[in-house]
């Protein structure tokens, strides 16, 4: 019977999203193509932006245009980022006190569940798309991206994948969240044994996670077409931007990566519906986080490497130097992709593997240390000497630096085998990956947005409210996440609502910290949001001065022929986009 | 061409790439000398492929990296990177011109 239930929600769900699609190629039909030079961001209240892109809603509904698309990414990375951070302010206040008092271990597991796969599918890889549609054609001088109707498509399968991936907190009968924790590791993802996670809500979890993955895919795909045959003439491999690297060799992994999470998924899902055993027999725990780390850890780069791409391209900026030593940071960027998929039972070093087997991926998880490490040296050596100007974007920047390495050396003693046997499933293992997603992955958001804010916007953001967002997350980021380190080296185990009391005060430390995150995100939304509507119109198009340093880049000229347009045309939108 | 292209400079470049081999070269060479648990042909095949595949993949990737980025350096047109479409940008110096190249080192390789 449940089946039954389970079979009656997933045909409707396929038929509303069939109607979905049947709606919008109706009004694409009726629509109109939209132009590599249009607006970006100026909805307007006419029915149309240009001659050639309609207005409203319907723009942002039909739109293949890069930017575009690159926005509603951007939009939708944070309202994710939003949903999340909620979700674990929730959850740090319950570790205020040592027993779930205000919300139940169950919802505890189901937010930490949630809150994982938001941060990583619905906000890190969606923010890295929003900067990588939006900048890369006008990097690389293309006029679009290769394939602009599947970039469209990629982004669209999004809110469904969110929709249900957040199903089971939604007031729906008998559907319940998903508790199985990011990893989803088997024999519970896949129903088995006493628990509730047979249920439905699980499916739809799943489901929606393998929508994000075909997203990803689909958007990789697209970059790596764009990068290697829409450069325009001049932009030869060694004149290729920094960013766009990072980009092409991302695109590689979700390549080689998202397929087998997809793969893997449909089997987790045959056995919990249709009777295989692939996950529950003798083994099949093991081949889960065979398969899943497989996927997982490239994930891990997948995520890191868009971001120090934007790192390498913002901070030579403000210390008036070029990124010293590019074709180190280059060819490191490459190695790391191909090293990321020889490390991934790193993470299953305490799984009674063999142990010959663990030495192997002991050795290549010391190796893949160096060329992060280059890295770290090469944004350090930028700096030296350089004309530091302190702005968001550079505050942002250096934030990465300094929490990268701190993430970075916690995470080289963990590839040492009996270091991670000691500290495995321990909290110092999540403060060393969240001094990187958050220290490290969403500070470099942070710069990105910063940085290019003038240029998506058309304003300038208040510069005290950004820094106020800098410094509040810099320290609320290191009380929080230090604290966690100092929680795993006492031996407290990550993924508990409830804890002895000997933790009770670093439990407190770091909820401390995460509150004064939650104050600078919120003064980040404001700002964001206030100075968007209200902030001062740039108009020029070089509003960093990089031109005084010799570092400005096909982005600001791109922008700065925008605004020259605009002010030959008396105002109005430029149609004419034939010179790009 | 691949004479000129892996010069003094490349392989420079290059070095961070050849630190992680060296790495699991050093490894493959430890773990044939030293092995604590012992040889069992199927476990310890998995256990040098490990090691082997990624090198080998590295290997590959960093050869034809190197010929992408190094050959143009050298045959197209050089601006800093992010540059190359922006109004008026100045042409950067090849690698090597300066100073004025010998005509036996000539860094300008002829086109295929």
């Amino acid at each position: 019977m449940e089946l039954t239930g389970q079979l009656a929600l997933t045909v409707l769900m396929g038929a509303f999203l069939l109607g979905v699609l049947a709606w919008l190629s109706r009004v694409s039909q009726v629509g109109v193509p939209v132009p590599a030079l249009g607006g970006s961001g100026y909805g307007g209240g006419e029915s149309y932006v240009n001659e050639e892109k309609p207005a409203g809603v319907i723009r942002w509904l039909t739109t293949v245009d890069h930017k575009d698309i690159g926005m509603l990414y951007g939009l939708y990375a944070i309202i994710a980022f939003a949903v999340g951070g909620l979700m674990v302010v929730v959850m740090r206040l319950e570790l205020l006190d040592a027993q779930a008092t205000l919300i139940s271990n169950s919802f505890y597991n189901s937010l930490l569940t949630s809150h994982g796969i938001t941060m990583l599918f619905l906000f890190g890889t969606p923010i890295i798309a929003a900067f990588a549609n939006y900048f890369v054609p006008l990097l690389i001088g293309a006029d679009d991206m290769a394939f602009p109707r599947i970039n469209a498509i990629a982004f669209w399968l999004l809110p469904p994948g969110a929709l249900l991936i957040w199903a089971g907190f939604f007031p729906l009968p008998e559907i319940i969240p998903a508790q199985t924790a990011w990893t989803m590791y088997a024999p519970l993802s896949a129903g088995a044994g006493m628990g509730n996670q047979a249920n439905a809500g699980v499916d739809l979890f799943l489901l929606g996670l393998h929508l994000t993955g075909v997203s990803a895919t689909m958007g990789a795909i697209n970059f790596i077409a764009t990068i290697f045959t829409e450069r325009g003439e001049k932009v030869s491999w060694a004149n290729l931007d920094i960013f766009s690297w990072t980009i092409l060799t991302q695109s590689g992994l979700i390549l080689f990566a998202f397929p087998l999470l997809g793969s893997a998924l449909i089997m987790l899902l045959f056995d919990r519906n249709f009777g295989t055993s692939f996950f529950i027999g003798e083994g099949g725990p093991m081949l889960w986080q065979h398969l899943f780390w497989f996927f997982g850890h490239p994930e891990v780069y997948i995520l890191v490497l868009p971001p120090m791409g934007i790192v390498s391209y913002v901070l030579p900026r403000f210390a008036g130097r070029r990124l010293f030593g590019f074709n180190f940071v280059v060819y490191s960027t490459l190695a790391i992709g191909v090293l990321s998929f020889g490390v991934w039972a790193h993470h299953m070093f305490s799984t009674g593997m063999d142990p010959r087997l663990r030495l192997s991926f002991m050795a290549v998880s010391l190796a893949i240390a160096i060329p992060s490490a280059v890295k770290v040296f090469n944004w350090i050596t930028t700096l030296w000497n350089g004309q530091i100007r302190l702005t968001t974007p550079m505050l942002f920047a250096l934030g990465f630096v300094s929490n990268f390495i701190i993430g970075g050396v916690t995470g080289v003693f963990l590839a040492s085998i009996p270091v991670n046997l000691i500290l495995h499933d321990t909290y110092y293992i999540v403060g060393h990956f969240h001094y990187i997603v958050m220290g490290a992955i969403a500070f470099a958001g942070f710069a990105g947005l910063y940085y290019w804010f003038p240029l998506y916007t058309g304003r300038m953001y208040q510069k005290t409210l950004g820094k106020m967002h800098f410094w509040l997350s810099m320290i609320g980021t290191n009380i929080t996440f230090f604290a966690m380190i100092l929680l795993g080296y006492g031996g407290m185990p990550r993924r508990y609502a409830t804890y002895l009391p000997e933790f009770a005060t670093m439990h407190q430390v770091a909820t401390l910290g995460a509150m004064i995150l939650l104050v600078g995100q919120i003064i980040f939304v404001w700002n964001f949001v206030q100075s968007w509507l209200e902030g001062p119109v740039v108009d020029d198009g070089d509003p960093w001065d990089l031109k005084e340093s010799g570092l400005y880049t096909a982005e600001w000229d791109w922008f700065d022929r925008k605004l020259q347009t605009a002010v030959t045309d008396g105002g109005e939108p430029a149609a004419d986009s034939g010179d790009e | 061409m691949s004479d000129k292209l892996f010069d003094r400079e490349t392989m420079l470049d290059l070095s961070v790439n050849i630190i992680p081999l060296a790495i699991m070269g050093f490894f493959v060479v430890v773990f044939i000398v030293v092995a604590p648990f012992g040889f069992d042909p199927m476990t310890s095949a998995l256990q040098f492929g490990l090691l082997v595949v990624p090198f080998v993949l590295l290997a590959i990737l960093t050869y034809f990296s190197g010929v992408a980025v190094a050959g143009t350096q050298r045959s197209a047109p050089l601006y800093l990177p992010g540059q190359a479409t922006v109004r008026g940008a100045v042409e950067l110096e090849h690698p090597g011109e300066s100073p004025p190249p010998q005509s036996e080192t000539d860094p300008v390789p002829p086109e295929e």
